[in-house]
């Protein structure tokens, strides 16, 4: 990732010049270099425009820093770093780098070590101490009561099936809020108390997975994560379409309905909701509902609306801002805001084929190999499968001071 | 009658819906937060005629590029006769009586309508079919390939612009983007295959290279190698029909090139759009159901699915019973 990091900083200036051929207005100096620096400017000094005459959000983009969805509570209302809080964040987070943090060799968690620095990206430390603009302590407003119910729900029951393995034995943070038990919880025989999303010490069968392990991955909204986060916009006069490139083979496309028509009946539920986007100014407003009941943002399911404003703030920059909303899960709407960088068209570095579903080999994987360990468990050959933790990875992403 | 009448409502319903959302349409553009007015689609972009929008095969060539007859199911086994045109239903698709069953076509292969295979490449061909359900990557929810993605009984999006066109396929959430400006090949071998296109007056011409050899072209075991190249020739016949023509050059696997062709039709309804169709969920019952704790489906033999047909037909729905009203009395 580093690699791709530092390639794009290069076609960020290529990227500029052809831009720069059919912008409509001459842009100044300042706008022209300097991307980072055209952070705090919502309004553009030029407008792109496609040939038809809308503007022109094409291209492949990214965010090439890192900023922590959430702000760490040490900076309170302090909505950017001092550069001098970058300057130490970035020498921290590259110490990091080349570190190949793995739980004890040998061990059931050693795999976790799979996820090293090699393959889980690094960037430098946005300009932003969180994501989150709204409300203004950068921090996703407190659950409803009812949602802080169901999360308590879903947390009690993957704890339970943690509580006989040396996870909770040696009180692994995976394992907070939990306590060890030598005796297997009797809920393994139990269904997860709603449709299950996220990762369990359990493989019954495939919905026993994440969604991720499925290939079904979550979806929106879609910030990024340390495997990269790609998006190519096309358009045509009247149509738009966005496909996505979130690393480790999955991806997915939207094509945003621009017709002026109502969301789908309420009966048509997906994975990545309804899209109806319309023209306000130069900013593209997409509204996004119909959701479907699998899907999980942050304990948000099929009433989680979006209002995404897509907005091209230079010849290398757009902003993205959403406004994600749930009555039944957060006391208050909030929004998140992003800036991405342009990516080279000519060097095309998005990978716009997954292909998740052909190699998954780890999810009929993880299946067997539970299979195996209860048939074996079963003949007094092995151990009760319920006191190994197949569920728990990612040891160590802790580390990130950004984090 | 209980099932026809029910049967009859769900049609009443499914017409209100489709009335009111008609209605609808007009009280948002009155009464809603005024969108800008949909711009109607121009018939060039950039001075190329405009093939975007919602596009669909209405044809059997997923079934079979090749003219075929219509046969009793897509499995099969033989009846009491030896002969292969007396094969009668088979257990995977039973219980699904006419709707199991594959319909004829005059096939979409030009010329002598003979897929020129190498005399090896042929008996690869024929073993596939004899083990469709085990080979072809459609049933496995796998990415398409192009050209197939194109003919597959679903819907797919163009969304073309001066540089870029984006292809968006309904089957499996798929896409590819045909590079009309410079762009490096991909880093690896692929499914949907790297589409660069150039126009040759108002034809969209495509080249599609850096195939890997695993998808098919339809669901008769039509393959490919690695060595695929595809020339694509997208021109407009009228403003809702594309005529769409590929040549096909393999060398490890035909001893000549050869085309299939076929009209693609607009979806012209007002109310169009992609819906998802992510298969890979509703496989998994199909691809890992036998490695549950708890089999779902009676029953898995290992990796074998021994499929025990249970069909009980409930009083009402016996087939007499449609006869006459009464029948069922």
């Amino acid at each position: 990732m580093r690699d791709r990091f530092s390639r794009s900083l290069i076609t960020v200036a290529i990227a500029a010049a052809a831009v720069g051929a059919i912008l409509s207005v001459p842009i100044t100096r300042t706008s022209a270099q300097a991307p980072a620096a055209s952070l705090k400017a919502s309004a553009p000094t030029a407008v792109l425009k496609t040939p038809w005459g809308e503007p022109d959000l094409q291209g492949i983009w990214t965010d090439e820093s890192d900023t922590p969805l959430q702000r760490s509570p040490k900076y309170a209302n302090q909505e950017f770093f001092t550069e001098a809080q970058r300057a130490e964040l970035d020498k921290e987070r590259a110490a990091l780098l080349g570190r190949d943090r793995r739980v004890d060799r040998g061990t059931e968690l050693d795999v976790a070590g799979a996820y090293n620095a090699q393959f889980m990206s690094v960037k430098h430390t946005g300009a932003r101490t969180s994501l989150i603009v709204d409300p203004p302590n950068g921090r996703i407003p407190p659950l409803t009561p009812e949602a802080q119910k169901t999360a308590a729900t879903e947390r009690e029951f993957r704890l339970a099936l943690l509580q006989s393995t040396e996870t909770c034995k040696k009180k692994s943070i995976a394992c907070n809020g939990g306590k060890y038990d030598a005796t297997p919880s009797p809920r393994f025989a139990e269904l997860p108390p709603r449709y299950n999303t996220a990762r369990m010490n359990r493989r019954d069968g495939p919905e026993d997975g994440a969604l991720p392990d499925r290939c079904l991955t979550g979806g929106l909204p879609e910030f990024g994560g340390a495997t990269g986060s790609f998006r190519r916009i096309v358009q045509t006069p009247g149509g738009i379409s966005i496909f996505y490139d979130v690393g480790q083979g999955q991806g997915w496309q939207r094509n945003i309905v621009m017709n002026g028509s109502p969301h789908l009946p309420a009966r048509i539920r997906q994975w990545y909701g309804d899209a109806r986007g319309h023209w306000e100014g130069n900013t593209l407003v997409i509204d996004v509902t119909n959701f479907s009941p699998k899907t999980d943002y942050q304990g948000s399911r099929e009433n989680l609306h979006l209002v995404e404003r897509w907005t091209r703030t230079g010849p290398n920059t757009l902003e993205y801002v959403v406004t994600i909303e749930d009555p039944t899960v957060w006391t208050r709407p909030w929004t998140v805001k992003q800036e991405f960088t342009k990516q080279s068209d000519e060097e095309n570095r998005i990978y716009y084929e997954p292909r998740c579903i052909e190699g998954n080999y780890a999810s009929p994987g993880l299946m067997r190999g539970q299979r195996m360990a209860e048939a074996a468990f079963a003949k007094g050959e092995g151990p009760d499968p319920a006191i190994s933790d197949n569920a728990t990875d990612f040891v160590g992403v802790e580390e990130d001071p950004l984090q | 009658m209980r099932g026809r009448f029910s049967r009859s409502m769900t049609t009443v319903a499914i017409a209100a819906a489709a009335v009111s959302a008609l209605t609808s349409v007009s009280i948002t553009r009155t009464s809603g937060q005024a969108p800008a007015a949909p711009a109607a689609r121009p018939a060039r972009v950039g001075g190329k005629p405009n093939f975007s929008g919602i596009w669909q095969a209405n044809n059997e060539a997923n079934w079979d590029l090749q003219a075929h007859a219509a046969l009793p199911a897509a499995v099969t086994q033989p009846g009491i006769y030896p002969y292969d045109y007396a094969r009668v239903p088979a257990a995977p698709v039973l219980a699904l009586g006419a709707a199991a069953a594959v319909p004829g076509s005059l096939g979409v292969v030009q010329g002598d309508g003979q897929i020129p295979y190498k005399p090896e490449a042929l008996l690869i061909k024929k073993e596939n079919a004899e083990h469709w359900i085990d080979r072809d990557p459609e049933l496995k929810c796998y990415l398409p390939g192009i050209p197939r993605a194109m003919y597959m009984p679903y819907p797919f999006q163009i969304t073309q612009s001066t540089d870029k066109i984006h292809m968006a396929y309904e089957f499996s959430n798929t896409a590819r983007t045909i590079h009309l400006d410079k762009v490096a090949g991909p880093p690896d071998d692929t499914w949907m295959g790297h589409s660069v296109g150039r126009w040759d007056g108002d034809t969209l011409v495509v080249d599609v290279t850096n195939f890997n050899d695993r998808s098919w072209f339809d669901r008769a075991g039509n393959f490919h190698s690695d060595a695929l190249h595809l020339v694509e020739r997208f021109s407009l016949m009228s403003p809702d029909i594309i005529r769409y023509e590929v040549t096909m050059e393999d060398p490890k696997v035909f001893t000549r090139p050869w085309r299939i062709a076929m009209p693609l039709y607009r979806r012209v309804e007002p109310n169009m759009q992609l819906l998802e169709f992510r298969c890979n969920e509703f496989v998994e019952e199909f691809m890992y159901g036998g490695l549950r704790k708890k089999q779902l489906v009676k029953h898995w033999e290992g990796d074998t699915i021994a499929v025990d047909i249970t069909r009980k037909v409930p009083a009402g729905d016996k087939f007499y019973e449609w006869y006459g009203g009464d029948g069922g009395k």
